[in-house]
């Protein structure tokens, strides 16, 4: 806080008792600084109790009747609030429902997405892995040998449609 | 046909009761008592008597919509007047928002313009009858810009704090005392102005 600021403060009555002490000693030896406090308290004390006084300029029952009517106008706001608030209401819960559901879906998948495409499933602890295609609707079974290596077990079966047979 | 009741003679307090219960014959009586004190806080504001009929006009619709929360912590014409304050202002604060501002008012929100004004070596307004000297504060206040006149009138008249003044127009402590400087410092150059003119 500067000086002014601080000059200003005291006449307010809003300084402890060791800046009182440190802006007084001021105010003793800058005769500018004690020259805008004397401004400032001419100021605090012309316009303490002198607001103009202002008059309403409208009768009791007119001005009353247009606060009335506010009244009223509110009252019936509120009371149509509920009914607007209940059709979209009808829609948020099955929505949240519906949000929630995809949410555990998505959870319980680890968050991967199929297109229905190739999938491959490779277990950390068994020492197979198997392969399968849709599109070229066979599955394949690889097997590790006592190197890791895997290879696949027999033949490969390819699952060919009925009719084909 | 019965008689409504007449309230005329009925405490405050009490009339706050009855309309807490829902009765409007006396919180139009409180409307009546206090309509010249709160229509003039808005009006000291606004500067403008249409805005001010209808911020005080909204006030006392508010009011009544939030009499259960009135809890008597203050009087009733102090809560009454801290809610169409807040109006007052909210709606200075749309209208700043919609006018382009002035270089001096671009000036005094930087701070500074205070610290170039000379200070006023004689009293401005000694001599002064009340009636005068109320009608020149009150002019000089009008060339004051919102914020500025806002901080005196909540400070000088409804003699809030610091503090409580900040919460009100959601600013810093240091602005409100920065704007207060600058409001009784603009206001001793204005009236010093005044006094010249009346004096040529």
């Amino acid at each position: 806080m500067n000086t002014e600021l601080k000059l200003q403060a005291l006449l307010d009555g809003a300084l402890d008792a060791r800046e009182i002490r440190e802006i007084e000693a001021i105010l003793a030896q800058d005769i500018q600084s004690a020259a805008l406090m004397q401004e400032l308290k001419w100021m605090k004390a012309a316009v303490a109790g002198n607001e103009a006084e202002v008059k309403l300029p409208e009768t009791r029952e007119f001005y009353w009747s247009k606060i009335e009517r506010g009244i009223a106008a509110e009252a019936k706001q509120a009371a149509a609030a509920p009914a607007e608030r209940a059709w979209w209401l009808r829609f948020i819960y099955p929505a949240t429902g519906l949000a929630a559901m995809v949410a555990v879906m998505f959870v319980v998948s680890g968050g991967r997405t199929t297109d229905g495409a190739d999938t491959e499933s490779v277990p950390e602890d068994v020492n197979a892995i198997s392969f399968r295609s849709e599109a070229e609707a066979m599955s394949v079974v690889y097997v590790a040998d006592e190197n890791g290596t895997f290879n696949p077990v027999g033949q490969e079966t390819k699952n060919e449609p009925e009719a084909d047979k | 046909m019965p008689q409504p009741p007449d309230f005329t003679t009925t405490l405050d307090v009490q009339l706050v009761a009855f309309s807490q219960a829902g009765d409007m014959i006396a919180f139009e009586e409180l409307v009546a008592r206090h309509r010249d004190k709160i229509y003039a806080r808005a009006f000291s504001m606004m500067r403008n008597e249409e805005d001010a009929i209808d911020l005080s006009q909204e006030a006392w619709v508010k009011a009544w919509q939030r009499l259960k929360q009135f809890q008597g912590d203050s009087s009733f014409a102090t809560w009454m007047t801290r809610i169409v304050i807040n109006l007052c202002l909210d709606q200075l604060r749309r209208q700043k928002r919609t006018r382009a501002e002035s270089i001096e008012q671009l000036d005094e929100e930087l701070g500074g313009v205070e610290r170039q004004m000379p200070v006023v070596a004689s009293n401005p307004t000694e001599g002064l009858e009340r009636a005068e000297l109320r009608k020149r504060i009150d002019k000089a206040m009008t060339q004051l810009s919102y914020e500025h006149r806002t901080v005196l009138i909540l400070h000088e008249f409804e003699e809030m704090e610091y503090k409580q003044i900040a919460k009100v127009m959601n600013c810093s402590i240091g602005t409100v005392m920065s704007r207060l400087f600058y409001a009784r410092r603009r206001l001793a150059s204005l009236l010093q102005s005044l006094k010249k003119e009346q004096q040529s």
